[in-house]
């Protein structure tokens, strides 16, 4: 990437700070960083390095890519309805946010943290407690598919509704990851929402992070430029879901 | 649900005005004081609170969420755990580390590292006693003064049914024959039991009443079975249950016992044991069977830690004997506002589990720091999300999920949203016993990180 427009990428991102308008005034203390935080503007590529656009996402597949850091794994989904619009969700402590919906064409496609907010179970390389289950199928967390479970201890989210907890030990939703798609039909990740747990989980997976990305270091980098996408089977050796 | 502060004041008038509560307790206070004074030993080294003082009996399953979860929803509280262990071993998995399919360090842990990482402070110390009027708490190392107490105490054995008072045959029972459902030693000697077991008949027994760990004997059973048939030991697991039948799972544990251990499990149900022979190694039970047995782990009846009797906070519930005397919704000690109880020491019935314990740990550091910060709180039903493995080389599991509701009519707790998952055959028993080790390494996480 050339050196200008890797400016012009920079500045897009401190703006939206600044605009960010997914707080309900009053409630969250805009300096808190916890319930809205930018990172760096991050293009998604597809397996094979390309920008990755809305039509090679197949329909109600887990997708993953790490973001903000080296280590920290999201969820990519694109659903087979549009996702609801304005959702207020509240974090553990009772501070509000609001999720703002889909992006892409029919604002299905919605990205999540793929750390769970209960005990932070989420895809490795060598295995997935967490994903998504499609809409026809059902699993032991909750009644019905279209949904994001957690295995571990069987927590279900919504991913229409900004991943609002539906089921099981979970006190807060997950955190989502704010997409945008340019004008090119690209998608970029810009910044996270919601209660994000990457401190706990740098704290608390020290062993695993050494073992798969060298060290704690190498884990905590920021990803700059590109997030490869790749189905969770394929991200994880072993996709352990019931 | 939430106890306004006039509330907790017209308590506290009652207190007072008990006068031969009050005295009482000013005579074993004195006592007390006197003796602890002899020791040279006062108040425990301790830094000065620098907010209200919580503190927690009992660095377990419960009371480790207590104390993380406190300290988060309320800062400015001053959290003490007093847990009399140096280190933390965990019950639930320990059948796993008996027949060598985890190691020990799986179940063990740091209660520094809990403290450290979570801000409240961890003292290694023994609770004797609990004076609730000047609300001090003595210990082995000192006393410590509270502005509200969470006992969360656990479990003990009751042993009465069986030895009717027979204190030596009680003692060798809790000597020789552990039960091993409260970790440490007990889990030690039934792993070498196990492991030097040569031939004849094991006896495991499930109790009656609420017991800890409903699943638990049958998993045991099914894994030490699972160890002899792998090991060729010519021997079998004999599982005298008190229970008319398998009390959950059923048909997961009973298609296990039928088609992997046949030749290895005996089990009888509905047989209370009315006699225990240890010199001729021999067990009657009321249903006329008499079985002779080359070693064994008897699991008594359960009843409430005996510190809450000494707190004074203890009442027979519907299933055991001295279990806390709490309200059901908001773990407030109806004799006493200041103290809270959680864990396996609950009255209701529900699963005397670890998840249950955690997240009720959870629930009750949400109502303290409601009462101390002066907000409302919600109740929440505690969660039963339980895993059992079933056999080894690979983990096959079967597990059970479910919440609680009360039923009004009926005055007591029933499940709500319950489902199991009781195959254990195929991929689906082996994604469960991977799910049963992620599960255990969540629940570390929620306590020590
Ligand atoms: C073999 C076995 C298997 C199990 N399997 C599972 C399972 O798979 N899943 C599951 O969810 N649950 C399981 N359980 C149940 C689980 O272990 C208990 O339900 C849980 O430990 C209850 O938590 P608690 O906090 O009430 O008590 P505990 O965890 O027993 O904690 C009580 C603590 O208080 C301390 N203490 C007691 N008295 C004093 C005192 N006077 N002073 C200072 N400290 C004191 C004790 O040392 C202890 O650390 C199993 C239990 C056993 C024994
Ligand atoms: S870690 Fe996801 S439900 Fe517990």
């Amino acid at each position: 990437m050339e050196r200008r427009s890797f400016f012009k990428i920079c500045a897009k991102g401190t703006l939206l700070i600044a605009v960010s308008p997914y707080f309900i005034e009053g409630y969250l203390k805009a300096d808190d960083g916890r319930l809205f935080k930018s990172f760096n503007r991050v293009k998604l590529l597809d397996c094979y390095g390309n920008p990755l656009k809305e039509d090679i996402l197949q329909e109600e597949t887990t997708y993953v890519f790490n973001y903000p850091y080296a280590s920290t794994p999201c969820f990519l989904i694109k659903l087979s309805e549009p996702a609801t619009k304005e959702i207020r969700l509240r974090d553990e402590e009772g501070n509000e946010y609001m999720w703002k919906g889909g992006v892409g064409k029919d604002k299905k496609v919605v990205a999540y943290s793929a750390i769970c907010p209960h005990q932070l179970a989420h895809p490795n390389p060598n295995e997935s407690f967490i994903g998504y289950i499609p809409k026809e199928k059902k699993s032991m967390a909750y009644k019905k598919g279209g949904v994001i479970v957690c295995a571990s201890h069987l927590s279900a989210f919504d991913p229409k509704m900004g991943a609002k907890v539906l089921a099981g030990p979970a006190k807060e939703p997950m955190a989502s990851i704010v997409l945008d798609v340019d004008e090119d039909g690209v998608f970029w990740a810009n910044a996270v929402l919601g209660p994000a747990k990457f401190f706990d989980y740098f704290k608390s997976f020290k062993p695993e992070l050494k073992e798969f990305y060298k060290n704690i270091r190498k884990a905590k980098k920021l990803v700059s430029l590109g997030a490869v996408v790749k189905p969770l089977e394929i991200y994880s050796k072993e996709v352990v879901i019931y | 649900m939430a106890l306004s502060r006039r509330d907790l004041l017209k308590i506290s008038t009652i207190l007072a005005a008990s006068t031969a509560f009050g005295s009482e307790h000013s005579k074993k206070d004195d006592d007390i004081k006197k003796s602890v004074s002899s020791y040279g030993v006062q108040n425990a080294p301790l830094p000065k609170p620098k907010g209200p003082r919580v503190v927690i009996v009992g660095g377990g399953w419960s009371g480790l969420a207590v104390a993380k979860y406190l300290k988060k929803f309320s800062p400015k509280t001053d959290v003490v755990l007093i847990e009399k262990r140096s280190v933390f071993i965990s019950c639930p998995l320990s059948n796993l580390w008996l027949v060598d399919l985890i190691d020990l360090q799986f179940l063990t842990h740091d209660y520094l590292q809990a403290s450290q990482n979570n801000g409240y402070i961890y003292f290694n110390a023994t609770v004797y006693d609990i004076d609730r009027v000047s609300k001090k708490v003595f210990t082995n190392e000192g006393v410590v003064s509270y502005d509200y107490l969470v006992l969360a105490p656990g479990i003990d054995y009751d042993y009465e049914e069986w030895t009717k008072g027979d204190v030596e045959l009680e003692t060798k029972l809790r000597g020789f024959y552990p039960a091993g459902f409260i970790p440490g030693s007990e889990h030690f000697t039934l792993k070498r039991k196990i492991e030097e077991f040569e031939e004849g008949n094991f006896v495991l027994t499930v109790p009656g009443g609420n017991y800890r760990c409903l699943p638990a004997p049958y998993e045991r059973a099914s894994l030490i079975a699972w160890y002899m048939k792998k090991e060729g030991i010519k021997g079998k697991v004999v599982l005298i249950d008190e229970n008319p039948d398998i009390t959950i799972k059923k048909d997961g544990f009973s298609s296990a016992f039928n088609e992997l251990y046949k030749e290895y499990i005996e089990y009888l149900p509905g047989s209370k044991i009315t006699g225990i022979d240890l010199d001729k190694k021999r067990v009657v039970t009321d249903m006329g069977d008499e079985i002779d047995f080359t070693d064994a782990s008897f699991y008594p009846r359960i009843r409430g830690s005996k510190l809450l009797e000494v707190a004074g906070v203890a009442k027979d519930s519907a299933f055991n004997k001295k279990e806390a005397d709490i309200d059901p919704f908001t773990y407030q000690s109806k004799e006493d506002p200041y103290i809270y109880c959680a864990g396996d020491v609950r009255p209701m019935g529900f699963s005397k589990s670890g998840n249950t314990a955690n997240s009720e740990g959870h629930l009750v550091a949400k109502i303290i720091a409601s009462i101390i910060d002066g907000k409302e709180f919600k109740w929440d039903s505690p969660i039963t999300v339980c895993y059992s493995a079933v056999s080894g080389e690979p983990i096959r599991a079967i597990s059970v999920n479910a919440k609680y509701a009360y039923d009004k009519k009926k005055k007591a707790f029933t499940f709500k949203d319950a489902s199991t998952m009781e195959n254990w055959k195929g991929r689906q028993g082996i994604m469960s016993g991977k799910g049963l080790l992620e599960w255990a390494k969540g629940m570390y996480r929620d306590m020590f990180m």
